[in-house]
Parts: structure tokens; C-alpha cells; sequence
């Protein structure tokens, strides 16, 4: 099939925060000096090429950004200070807004107003609902909650499902390979196991703390969401789920404050270049653990009557979060990562073309 | 300083002994002008005469380099100070510079030594080689390398113990330890500058290992290997003393590279590479050659011929940079790198490595005038005001650049930039000439 080549496509990644990688010259110091790359898969230097060269079907098909867990050693050894890992970052940024049918990711990568829109928008329309039920709390915890189950059901069945199968087909059916329906169980270990380890992250650096840090906040995560949703926790009695909430909420916006830091400091690699995307994720994510612990805390102090303020505030930055940043921003990664290690199985399986 | 200052009057001076600076300071001789010619080192001839050969013709290096240096020496018109350095050059108007000389003790009467070599039998100090480059010993009372200018011995005082004991051999009694350092004052017409260059210090970049993996070298290193006054008389790596029968090259090690502040090329390395790799087929005929390189940069003259003819000796030629290297137990090296036309990382095993440094400008030759009056670009080579009329001219009129002070060169461009140099020097002379 012939290459369509994209001359404008250098334009266009740079909306989504790459910096300077026409500057390669090809030397393949970052391919070589990735502790990820291995002789049947090798990047970061593919990537920067296919960029360069505007080969954008290319970049859509290839899994090798998700592989990429973007420790910074290419960007420090890259002798023409191209920085690859910058260039991986937006190519992930780039590839959710490919994946996404409904084309508001790239709108919100791409253009910051309609991202801080859509974030006044669910404002508005939190207040709306605060005002429409005349500030009731006992309402607001019901509606509250209400919420949260249905958004994730609908973010999951509209945007989620659909965007998979778009990364499938874009991936895996586009490129040719017949897959046999009996490798997608077989391979079906690797979707969990990269899902609920991260083990490449591990691989990918020698300070296995930023691995500890980022695996202990995606448990504390899901399971306070897992703690708010099926158990119930700002109405429950149980002290055991109570206590579970403390911790886990805890655990969010201590290490989110830590990333939050590393941002702000940029002494990491990986955190010199934080594009809006990456600050609205790890802000909100810690907004969400902290007003999540005060909430409840609150209730057990016996004051949130007299602080709805405070239920408000969170229910704000979890509409904002479950209506535009899970479902349209960085949360995806989440899911295109194990997925794209699920898929690498699947492709490496092909019977030989 | 309070020293007293012996006063000379030169017409000419030239800073730096190497090639560029002999060449210079040879032409402005000829044509009747009195020249002092300073280098801060034991010998004349820079880095040229510590070469194995020459690409693209492979002529001898040091058979190129003595002559010449042997004419410097003996010229009627030329004044040479070995173990000097300038320190201070002051422009009081045109045609008259001072400049303030610091000379060394060498602690030998250079005109009483006959290079007997008894001092350095007797003396106990072994210290390591640097005209060797590390590869072997030498003594504290030594001779630099047998084809140094002047050939004579030298006390290293830093390493001396004072024993006396090469005093008691000399047959010439020429060994003084009374000497003392000379301070000199200098008045000139014109200055050529021609400090030459570093070569990059591998260190910088601690994932190729050197100085840890002790069969990593540099190409300096492999140089004094290959030459005709090689240490080993064979090839040989550090490690265990094994010929080595899988050598590596690793191109731009230090050069067009912004990480370690030189994104410049240095235009060299591609080309001695490839000579180095073509006396290694010669040395060790059953040895497997390869070169890593990011671009063959051959474009002078016969270069491109010269690249063919490795290729076509059997020299690997490999598209990859090296990313980084690791060792074995047996102290053989892994390679990784990014077959570039392939696309796919590979390891490769290699029993020696080769780091072609890089040129790096000198950066001393900005400090001898004072502040900003001598533009430097921005890499610290002495700024050519006017590259393509008049390349040899400085931000300073009457001071010119011969060689490798303005920018990584080779040895016939070296040459060329001398000629350059020395005739702008001597047409500054003629014009400003007291009538």
C-alpha cells in the first residue's frame, strides 16, 4: 500500500507538545540507549523518522508509543537534543485523539479555551443542579452518587468501548495480520498484567521508586472508586470501609502532591515539558483524593451541613473529571497501554506474512 | 610579579610549535624576518609528530613532521622557546606588541645533552607515558620520544624525588637543578597565533566506559599503537595484553554532540578512523574492523577514494551511533547500538574499542590578551573576522591564526591556514614598516 505522506504533520504534533524532533539526524543514540527497545521492537528513533516524514497511517498503526514508558534517557543522551521522550509523549497525546470517534480529545489537546469551556460548562451545570435542589445535602449525596454510576457506565459503553475497537482496527486489522480468534484469550494474561502492574515501567528505570509511587496511586485510585461507588462510602456505617476510604484518598494526594512536584521542579526528564493535559490530570486527581478524605471527614466531624461548600467543590472536580478528563483526556492511557501490550502479544503471534 | 624581565625584540612572534605554527613561523624566516617561536611543551610538533600516518596517502607522519621540524630548529632566523608560555600579549600600537614570556626549567643544558639516555636508566621514578598517551611508563629524567625537537633529556620536577642519581650518570654533566624559571619580555611586530587544539576527553561521557573498561581507548591511544615508534611493537590491547581480532571504532565520540557542548564537527575523525582501520588490516591481517559511524564525512580530496578502499579492504562499515557500551569478565566489549538500515537495536562483541575523540578548541589562547580584545566563536576557536576574504585575520590587526586555533581542521588545510597566516603576517610587516 502506498505511504500518504503529511507535510503539515510536524504543525500539527506540535499542538500536541513536541519540541524540536526535526532536529534528528538519525544517529539512533535513543534507540540504542532504551532500556525498553529490543531488537523486535525498536524505538524511539522509528517514531521521530515516521514523524519527520509525515507518515501518519504509519504512526496510527504502530503500537510503540503506548510501549514507551518515558524514563527520559533518550532526551538526556540525544546528541541534537531532539527530545525523543517529548516527541513519544505527544505521539500518545496525538494517537488518544485519533482513537477517540468523538474527536473532543484532539479539540482539547489541540486548543485550551475549548478544554477550560467544557470545564466551566460542568460548573455551570453543578451549580444548576446544587441550585435546582435547593442546596439540599441529603439530595446532593444521592444525586451525587447517582452520578458516579451512571457517568462511568456511559463514558464506558459511549466513549471507551467504541475508542478500543477503533485502536483494534487501527492496530491490528488495518495492517493485515490474520489473527486467530483463540490468541485473543491466550493473550488475554498480558492485558491484566500490564493493566495492574505496570511492569515495563519497572523495566524502563532504575529508580523503581517512581514505579512504587505510580502503581500504589493507580490501586488507590480504583479502589476508592470502587469504595465511593459500590460501597457507598460518604453514607456508610462500616468503620472498616470508612477507614479503607481515609487511606486510599490519603494515598492519592500524598503521591499526587509528589508529581505535582516534580512538575513544578522539572529536575526529571519526564517532567520538563508538562503540557495543560498533564497538569489537569495529576491536579485533579490529587483535588479529587483531598476533597474526597474532607468530605468524609466532615461527615465524621458532623460539619459538612454547615459546609455543603465542600461537597460541592468535590462533586465539581469529579463531574470535570468522570465527564472530560477520564473520558477525553490523559485518564485513557490507562486503558490504551494495557491494551497496546495485549495487542504487541496478539501482533506477535501472526502467522508470518 | 616583581621578576625581572630579560627584554628581547623579535619581528615576529609565534605562539604554539606544532605543524601550523612551524610552517608559519618557516615561511616568515625565509623571508628575512626574525621570529620567536614559544610552545609550551618539551618538543616541537605538536600533535603531528606523534601521528602513526597521514590520510589519504599514508605517508609517514613523523617522516613529514622531523624534516620540517629539524629545518625550525636549525633556521638562523628562528628563536625557539620550548617549555614557555605566553601569558600576555598587549597591543600598544600598529606593529608594536609586548608580550610577557614565562619559561620553564627543564633542569637540563638542552645544548651540553647528547640523549645518551644513561639519566633515564639511572633514575627510579616511573611515572606514566603522556607522549605515549598512558599506554606505557617513562622515568622522571627522560626524553620525551625518540624523534622529539630538541632531542634532549628533561626532568619532570613534579615526579622527581631529588635523589641525584641521574646527576651522578650524565657524562656531560649537563643535568642543573639550579635553574630557575625565566621571565621574558617581548617586543614584536606581528603575532601568529597557533595554539592548536584539545583532543575531547572521553570521560565526559561515562557510558562508553573509558577509564573504567580498561580495552576502551581513545584514538590518540590506537595512534601511538600504529606508529613507527609504537610502544608494543605490535597491537595489543590494555586489558590482558591480547592482540585484539575484533576492534571497534566509535565515530563522534565528543563531536556533534550538544550534550557534552560540542555539537560541531571535527572533521578528523571519519578520516583517520578509516586510516587507523586500514593499518589495522595491514598490522593484523586476520582482525575484523568495524566502524560505527553516524555520517562518513569524506569530502577533501581522495578522501572519498581513501573511504572505498577501507570498504573495499574489508573494513565493516556500520550506520548506528553507539549508545552504550558494557564489559564482559573477560574484559571483551558489548556494544549496543541502533542499526540505523535496519531500524532494530543490536549488541555487537568487540575484543577493543576505539573512541574517535573529537576536536576541542584551546581554550588558553583567549586568555592571553585582554578582555573580549580577541574574538573567540562560539566553541572557543579564535574568531576569523573575515572568513572568506581574509581567513587567517583576528579581531586584532597584526595578530593572525594559523591551524587549528580557528577551527577543527586536518593537516593540509593546517598548512594552508599557516601560509595564509604567515603572508598576512608578513604583508602586515611590510605596510607598517617604519620608513
Amino acid at each position: 500500500m502506498a505511504s500518504r505522506i503529511n507535510p503539515k504533520f510536524s504543525e500539527e504534533l506540535k499542538k500536541y507538545g513536541s519540541v524540536n524532533f526535526n532536529a534528528c539526524y538519525n544517529c539512533g543514540t535513543c534507540t540504542a540507549v532504551c532500556s525498553l527497545s529490543t531488537t523486535d521492537d525498536s524505538f524511539p528513533r522509528e517514531m521521530v523518522r515516521l514523524s519527520a516524514l509525515g507518515l501518519e497511517n504509519e504512526i496510527k498503526e504502530s503500537l510503540k508509543p503506548w510501549e514507551c514508558y518515558y524514563c527520559g534517557e533518550c532526551t538526556t543522551h540525544c546528541p541534537q537534543t531532539a527530545n525523543p521522550g517529548e516527541l513519544m509523549m505527544s505521539l500518545r497525546r496525538w494517537l488518544t485523539a485519533q482513537y477517540d470517534w468523538t474527536g473532543l480529545s484532539g479539540l482539547f489537546y489541540k486548543y485550551l479555551p475549548a478544554f477550560l469551556t467544557a470545564m466551566a460548562l460542568v460548573l455551570a451545570g453543578v451549580l444548576l443542579f446544587a441550585n435546582s435542589v435547593n442546596g439540599e445535602l441529603e439530595k446532593m449525596l444521592h444525586f451525587g452518587h447517582l452520578f458516579e454510576r451512571t457517568a462511568i457506565a456511559t463514558v464506558f459503553v459511549v466513549i471507551f468501548i467504541p475508542n478500543l475497537l477503533r485502536m483494534w482496527y487501527f492496530t491490528v486489522v488495518k495492517p493485515g495480520g490474520k489473527v486467530p480468534l483463540k490468541t485473543y484469550f491466550t493473550a488475554l494474561g498480558e492485558l491484566f498484567v500490564h493493566m495492574f502492574t505496570q511492569k515495563r515501567a519497572k523495566e524502563c528505570d532504575d529508580n523503581h521508586f517512581r514505579w512504587l509511587e505510580h502503581l500504589i496511586l493507580v490501586f488507590a485510585y480504583l479502589l476508592l472508586l470502587f469504595t465511593t461507588v459500590f460501597l457507598n462510602w460518604f453514607s456508610t456505617g462500616n468503620l472498616f470501609v470508612i477507614i479503607l476510604g481515609y487511606l486510599e484518598s490519603a494515598f492519592i494526594f500524598i503521591i499526587t502532591v509528589d508529581f505535582v512536584k516534580d512538575r513544578i521542579q522539572k529536575k526529571k526528564t519526564l517532567s520538563k515539558n508538562s503540557g495543560p493535559s498533564d497538569w489537569f490530570f495529576v491536579i485533579w486527581l490529587l483535588l479529587m483524593g483531598l476533597t474526597a478524605f474532607l468530605v468524609r471527614l466532615f461527615i465524621d466531624l458532623n460539619i459538612l451541613e454547615g459546609n455543603k461548600w465542600l461537597y460541592l467543590f468535590h462533586i465539581t472536580v469529579l463531574a470535570q473529571w468522570a465527564l472530560l478528563i477520564v473520558p477525553f483526556g490523559k485518564w485513557t492511557h490507562f486503558l490504551y497501554r494495557s491494551f497496546a501490550m495485549y495487542f504487541v502479544k496478539i501482533k506477535s503471534v501472526y502467522p508470518a506474512q | 610579579m616583581n621578576e625581572e624581565r630579560e627584554v628581547l625584540n623579535y619581528d615576529a612572534l609565534v605562539v604554539g610549535g606544532g605543524i601550523a605554527g612551524g610552517e608559519a613561523a618557516l615561511n616568515l624566516a625565509n623571508t628575512g624576518y626574525k621570529v620567536l617561536l614559544v610552545e609550551k611543551d618539551r618538543s616541537l610538533g605538536g600533535k603531528m609528530i606523534l601521528l602513526s600516518k597521514v590520510f589519504p596517502t599514508l605517508d609517514c607522519s613523523a617522516c613529514i613532521t622531523t624534516p620540517k621540524v629539524s629545518e625550525i630548529a636549525r633556521h638562523k632566523n628562528i628563536t625557539i622557546f620550548t617549555e614557555s608560555e605566553v601569558t600576555a600579549i598587549v597591543k600598544k600600537s600598529e606593529n608594536n606588541f609586548t608580550a610577557q614570556i614565562t619559561k620553564k626549567p627543564r633542569y637540563v643544558r638542552v645544548e651540553d645533552c647528547t640523549a645518551c639516555q644513561l639519566c633515564e636508566k639511572a633514575c627510579p621514578v616511573s611515572v606514566r607515558d603522556e607522549y605515549q598517551f598512558g599506554l606505557i611508563g617513562r622515568k622522571a629524567a627522560f626524553i620525551p620520544f625518540s624523534i622529539a625537537n630538541p632531542k634532549a633529556a628533561a626532568i619532570d620536577i613534579e615526579n622527581c624525588t631529588l635523589c641525584g642519581a641521574c646527576e651522578k650518570v650524565c657524562p656531560t654533566h649537563c643535568i642543573d637543578f639550579t635553574m630557575e624559571t625565566k621571565y621574558y619580555e617581548l617586543h614584536a611586530k606581528t603575532v601568529v597565533l597557533a595554539t592548536g587544539f584539545n583532543l575531547f576527553d572521553p570521560l565526559l561521557i561515562p557510558r562508553y566506559g573509558y577509564g573504567q573498561y580498561k580495552n576502551v581507548i581513545t584514538s590518540m591511544q590506537m595512534e601511538r599503537e600504529i606508529a613507527p615508534t609504537r610502544p608494543f611493537n605490535t597491537i595489543l590491547r590494555p586489558g590482558d595484553g591480547k592482540v585484539p581480532d575484533r576492534i571497534a571504532y566509535v565515530l563522534c565520540t565528543g563531536s556533534r554532540d550538544a550534550t557534552v557542548g560540542n555539537p560541531i564537527c571535527s572533521q578528523i575523525c571519519c578520516m583517520y578512523s578509516i586510516k587507523q582501520a586500514q593499518l589495522l588490516m595491514g598490522a593484523l591481517p586476520m582482525a575484523d574492523v568495524t566502524i560505527y559511524y553516524i555520517n562518513i564525512r569524506s569530502f577533501g580530496k581522495g578522501f572519498e577514494e581513501f573511504y572505498q578502499q577501507a570498504k573495499g579492504m574489508g573494513v565493516n562499515f556500520v550506520k548506528g551511533k553507539i549508545g552504550k557500551i558494557a564489559e564482559k569478565e573477560n574484559g571483551d566489549l558489548i556494544l549496543r547500538y541502533e542499526d540505523i538500515n535496519e531500524g532494530v537495536v543490536r549488541e555487537a562483541e568487540h575484543d577493543m574499542v576505539v573512541l574517535s575523540v573529537g576536536v576541542k578548541s584551546n581554550p588558553t589562547v583567549g586568555k592571553i590578551f585582554g578582555r573580549g580584545e580577541l574574538k573567540l566563536d562560539p566553541f572557543n576557536f579564535v574568531a576569523q573576522e573575515d572568513l572568506l576574504g581574509s581567513p587567517s585575520k583576528t579581531s586584532i590587526d597584526g595578530v593572525f591564526v594559523a591551524g587549528t586555533a580557528s577551527a577543527p581542521m586536518d593537516i593540509p588545510d593546517s598548512i594552508l591556514s599557516a601560509g595564509s597566516a604567515s603572508s598576512e603576517a608578513i604583508s602586515y610587516l611590510i605596510q607598517h614598516q617604519e620608513l
